[in-house]
């Protein structure tokens, strides 16, 4: 891992993000231990990234791994014989997985030169046989996950952004003024709503982005400085509100995608997010609501009259439950609060504002 | 490939608000805009004249000024043509959220004026998806979107002049290189070349001669983009004329 201190000073001189360059720092790993004939872990258990798992995403790497074309391709035809005919879009995740790892070809460079990579080919297998028979998430195999216009860095513990949550930042857009306020982004896992909220913002807005998760702030961070917004995102390790006590009272806007699915749907999960992602970012407890009430809890001191909050919910029975208990139990304190349906017309969102 | 050829062919359903009643009340702006968009292929010119919706035939009266009165879409930036279009992506079921891991995010776009679909699967966001169906919609509005010429007065714009190749006697230097089918620019002039044959009733010696070029040459520019020679046989074939090979 680079150190802090090391980043900030590279991102100093770098407006957008330069992965090439803030990796060249990182200290070289030796080659993996792991190999195509790794023995796939076991269901049973959830597993674990490897010990010496290098947390710089893959895509990050340095492509410091030359391969002849022929040892690429002969990769490439394995890797496709392990696609199971029930899962044909995996096909399409060996392209991205390889276009991840390798060096962007520059112009005019010689066809029969070999391709750089940012991992050693075995490695790579080893990481392609998790993803088809252990499912891990994609994601987490090249490091990053497209959302919005971002390229997001995720690793194992943090939760990755889904393509819902991208409706959140379209609906802080659409709040009158949001480019100078101060806005909390509870949870902030990847950071993802984070930097894209920061980017949209002018030069008196901020956002202050928590997580009680080590392993998320750190991801955070690794986004933040990726998009150059480091003046305008303030993270800081806590539990929902409680690193927020300062401002107090003088929020814009309150943004949170907590865990919302009750505890017992966690073992009928899809297995790439059951047994790989992080239960903290899952569990919502026995309704799903728990962490949901809680920040409904601290919504009306944290935001500022007429500040506007938006929260991610399990869908329909949530949302529906929580606009009704808002609404009754806080009638003098909010109003306009309202379900907002996602693109796949389930209620996915509710927002409102603070009287 | 295969992805793109999967575009390609999920993205080509397309449907005329004219034909399909259910789109009619889509037009929902057609009180305010003067003019009658034609927007098939298949829509004939006494067809347009019978037509409750515009002004009687769109080739004849309108004087200098018709070409500012339709719809220029492809002249409009992404933003506003985002502005007239729904966005979808793929119904999924389930619970979706959290629940869920699914890279791929597919997005379908539906322009109401002309009720043409456009669709992108093959990108790793639905950012990127976004931005090739839009250009997927341009080039089908293209294809797909007639509007009527007065012959009689009729000066090729700059967009078609562009696509020509320079040997076209009309086309003076400052027009700049000829655009290939690669550039999004290519889409506007496409829909100008279409129009232009569509006036002259699938006749690509007349259209040549309006365009400078030998009948060959306007062939040859024809068939070099598929979905343009398709969109000109199409035309063709409705005017009981022969396919260009």
């Amino acid at each position: 891992m680079l150190s802090l201190s090391a980043r900030s000073i590279l991102s100093a001189f770098l407006p957008k993000p330069k992965p090439r360059r803030l990796l060249l720092l990182r200290p070289r790993r030796s080659s993996a231990s792991a190999s195509a004939l790794t023995p796939p872990t076991p269901r049973t258990t959830t597993p674990d990234p490897p010990e010496d798992a290098d947390p710089t995403p893959l895509f990050l790497r340095p492509p410091t791994h030359p391969v002849p074309e022929a040892s690429l391709a002969a990769f490439r035809r394995r890797a496709a014989a392990l696609v199971p005919p029930s899962a044909p879009h995996l096909h399409r995740h060996l392209r991205w997985l390889l276009a991840d790892a390798s060096a962007p070809a520059p112009s005019g460079a010689d066809p029969a030169a070999p391709h750089l990579l940012r991992a050693p080919l075995d490695e790579l297998e080893a990481l392609w046989l998790r993803h088809v028979r252990d499912r891990r998430p994609f994601q987490y195999v090249v490091g990053n996950e497209h959302w919005k216009d971002l390229v997001v860095a995720v690793r194992d513990g943090v939760l990755i952004p889904r393509p819902e949550t991208e409706a959140v930042v379209d609906m802080v857009a659409a709040v009158e003024g949001f480019q100078d306020g101060w806005w909390a982004d509870l949870g902030t896992g990847s950071g993802a709503i984070a930097v894209a909220v920061a980017r949209m913002l002018g030069p008196g807005g901020r956002v202050f982005a928590t997580d009680v998760s080590e392993v998320a702030v750190e991801v955070a961070r690794l986004n933040v400085q990726r998009y150059g917004v480091q003046d305008k995102v303030e993270i800081r390790r806590g539990s929902w509100f409680e690193p927020l006590e300062d401002v107090k009272g003088k929020l814009m806007g309150v943004i949170s995608n907590p865990p919302y699915i009750p505890t017992d749907d966690l073992p009928g999960l899809q297995p790439e997010v059951g047994w790989h992602e992080p239960k903290l970012a899952l569990d919502g407890g026995k309704d799903g609501l728990d962490h949901l009430l809680h920040l409904c809890e601290g919504l009306s001191s944290a935001l500022m009259p007429g500040g506007f909050f938006v929260f991610e919910t399990n869908g329909n029975k949530q949302s529906e439950f929580l606009v009704d208990f808002i609404s009754t139990k806080w009638s003098s304190s909010f109003c306009d609060v309202e379900a907002v349906l996602d693109f796949a017309d389930i209620k996915r969102f509710v927002r409102g504002y603070r009287r | 490939m295969a992805a793109r050829a999967l575009l390609l062919r999920t993205a080509a359903r397309c449907c005329s608000p004219l034909h399909s009643p259910s789109a009619a009340p889509r037009l929902r702006s057609h009180a305010a805009i003067p003019q009658l968009r034609f927007p098939s292929l298949y829509f004939s010119a006494s067809a347009a004249s019978t037509s409750s919706h515009g002004p009687s035939g769109g080739d004849a009266g309108e004087g200098e000024d018709d070409k500012g009165a339709y719809e220029n879409y492809l002249g409009m930036s992404d933003d506003e043509l985002m502005a007239q279009c729904d966005m979808g992506t793929f119904k999924s079921s389930g619970p979706g959220g959290q629940h869920r891991n699914k890279r791929e995010s597919a997005v379908r776009l539906r322009h109401h004026p002309t009720g043409i679909v456009a669709q992108a699967v093959e990108d790793r966001s639905q950012h990127k998806n976004r931005s090739s169906a839009l250009s997927r919609l341009r080039t089908l509005i293209a294809l797909k979107v007639r509007r009527p010429i007065n012959l009689d007065n009729y000066t090729p714009p700059v967009e078609l002049l562009q696509i020509l190749p320079l040997k076209s006697t009309i086309r003076s230097k400052d027009v700049g290189s000829q655009i290939g089918p690669n550039n999004p620019k290519f889409s506007p002039g496409m829909q100008a070349l279409l129009d232009l044959l569509f006036a002259v009733e699938g006749s690509v010696s007349e259209a040549a001669k309006i365009l400078g070029l030998s009948t060959g040459a306007l062939s040859r520019l024809i068939l070099s983009d598929d979905s343009l020679r398709a969109a000109a046989n199409e035309l063709r074939a409705s005017k009981g004329l022969k396919p260009l090979r």
